[in-house]
């Protein structure tokens, strides 16, 4: 038990780690798959076309290889070529990600809600960005938050990705101490860490839900 | 409009006045009085050579080494960790300056990375369980031998061809510490592994793991820097050189191996 606790200090560093990535990669991806969903459905076929081709390239690579080329072959790349440091090169190979997924998230939400009350806004006088606001976005949000909670529960998980960046937050720090230590219980506390993580997820996601039900009553 | 347009203006210009007055004394500053700062990059899961102790601080023989010469350099250095099987990216992408962790001076590393005169000699050991039938590596023909990946106890056991070719399957693992558990697990027959490190890890298991007596041959640590920086690697090779003379090595591999193992 005292090893256990000789663990906490440590772990709770890559914890921070872990949970710094996590955030800043929601707060980016959310947003940026917003704005990608509305791209995908407009009806200028060129920028439509553009995002699903954006969505196609960033699902259909693995994320470890989307991050080793921010970090590794960017910098090498003519014209575009920068040299990101490790930490905002994973918050970038995140964020792009992400978003993408999101953006398809954001994409079946918005299509849910009945051509009728398009036509119904238009009748009433409002604008196309009017009707999103006032009208679409509020029912998507509704609509979205169980895949929504799926995905970001991913995202906790995913994080630890990083191990190819040399980063460490919770899973390689564990790793670490098995290495220095030859025990496989930081393993365990690591199992630990990510289940609160997502226990505190899951909760505030259900708990969002009840509040939107409230006006299906 | 006129009036907003003028005060606009004047905010303008005093913000770039005020950018300019920053920008002024700082190189003057900072330039003579900022010492020229290495990094080193290194595995920070490879006890005892470098590892994080229970503050989760990082430690090491080699931290220790490259610290008291950077010392004497009157160098600032700056620990990078990195993915070990990344390293000639880091280095030649000059994300780290130098790799100081055990690296083991070989043939094929030499055509990417310039190396100091070793500092360090090591073996690479075969670990097999307690009880194992196994006495030496001719024993080991038809058995499944581990290592880690991108180290070289690989490029040893490929040296030895007759004895690499016996193997029923040489098996990679990410670290050394996954390859022992499939060790005791009984999924391997043997594990090939630094010296430093194997000793290491076997006496935080007292009882469970032999050394043979036959090894996978000797070799050189040495610390590792790019090609074209010769400048750094002449001020690395006089450094470590009077570290050995005067014994400040010896004392720091007194410290950490409780002899004197330096080269």
């Amino acid at each position: 038990m005292d090893y256990v606790v000789s663990l906490l200090g440590p772990m709770a560093q890559g914890a921070k780690t872990t949970l710094t990535l996590f955030f800043v990669t929601f707060a980016l991806a959310v947003p940026l798959g917003l704005l990608l969903a509305l791209a995908r459905i407009s009806h200028w076929r060129l920028l439509s076309q553009l995002v699903n081709g954006y969505i196609w390239l960033m699902r259909g690579t693995p994320l470890m290889l989307q991050m080793l080329f921010i970090y590794f072959a960017l910098p090498f790349v003519p014209v575009v070529g920068v040299r990101l440091p490790d930490f905002p090169a994973a918050v970038v190979a995140f964020t792009l990600n992400y978003a993408a997924y999101f953006a398809e998230i954001f994409r079946a939400g918005i299509l849910s809600v009945d051509r009728g009350q398009y036509e119904g806004s238009k009748v009433l006088g409002m604008t196309y960005l009017q009707t999103l606001r006032r009208i679409v976005l509020p029912q998507m949000v509704q609509r979205v938050l169980p895949p929504m909670s799926n995905e970001t529960i991913t995202l906790v998980k995913d994080t630890s990705l990083i191990y190819v960046l040399a980063l460490n937050d919770i899973l390689r720090t564990a790793r670490g101490i098995v290495q220095r230590d030859f025990t496989t219980t930081p393993f365990l506390v690591a199992a630990a860490f990510y289940l609160i993580m997502t226990l505190v997820l899951t909760w505030l996601f259900q708990h969002m839900e009840k509040r939107y039900a409230k006006y299906d009553q | 409009m006129k009036k907003l347009t003028a005060l606009f203006l004047v905010c303008a210009t005093s913000l770039l006045a005020a950018c300019g007055q920053g920008d002024d004394p700082a190189p003057q500053a900072a330039a003579p009085a900022a010492p020229q700062k290495v990094v080193v990059g290194l595995d920070d899961n490879f006890p005892p050579m470098g590892f994080r102790d229970e503050n989760n601080q990082l430690v090491g023989f080699d931290i220790d080494m490259a610290r008291e010469a950077a010392r004497r350099l009157g160098m600032e250095v700056e620990f990078k960790p990195i993915d070990w099987s990344a390293k000639e990216a880091e280095l030649n992408g000059k994300r780290v300056d130098a790799l100081w962790n055990g690296l083991t001076i070989t043939e094929e590393r030499k055509k990417n990375i310039a190396f100091t005169a070793p500092y360090m000699a090591n073996h690479q050991i075969i670990l097999v369980a307690q009880a194992s039938p196994v006495r030496n590596k001719a024993d080991l023909a038809g058995r499944v031998v581990g290592a880690q990946d991108g180290s070289s106890a690989v490029d040893a056991i490929k040296k030895d061809a007759p004895v690499a070719a016996s193997l029923k399957e040489l098996k990679l693992f990410g670290d050394n510490v996954t390859a022992l558990m499939d060790l005791s697990a009984g999924r391997l027959d043997a594990v090939v592994v630094d010296e430093v490190v194997g000793r290491y890890l076997a006496s935080k298991r007292a009882g469970q793991y032999r050394v043979l007596d036959e090894n996978f041959g000797t070799e050189d640590y040495g610390v590792g820097v790019r090609k074209d920086d010769t400048e750094l690697l002449a001020k690395l090779d006089q450094t470590l050189s009077a570290m050995k003379q005067d014994g400040a090595a010896a004392r720091i591999a007194q410290q950490w191996f409780g002899a004197n193992i330096i080269k």
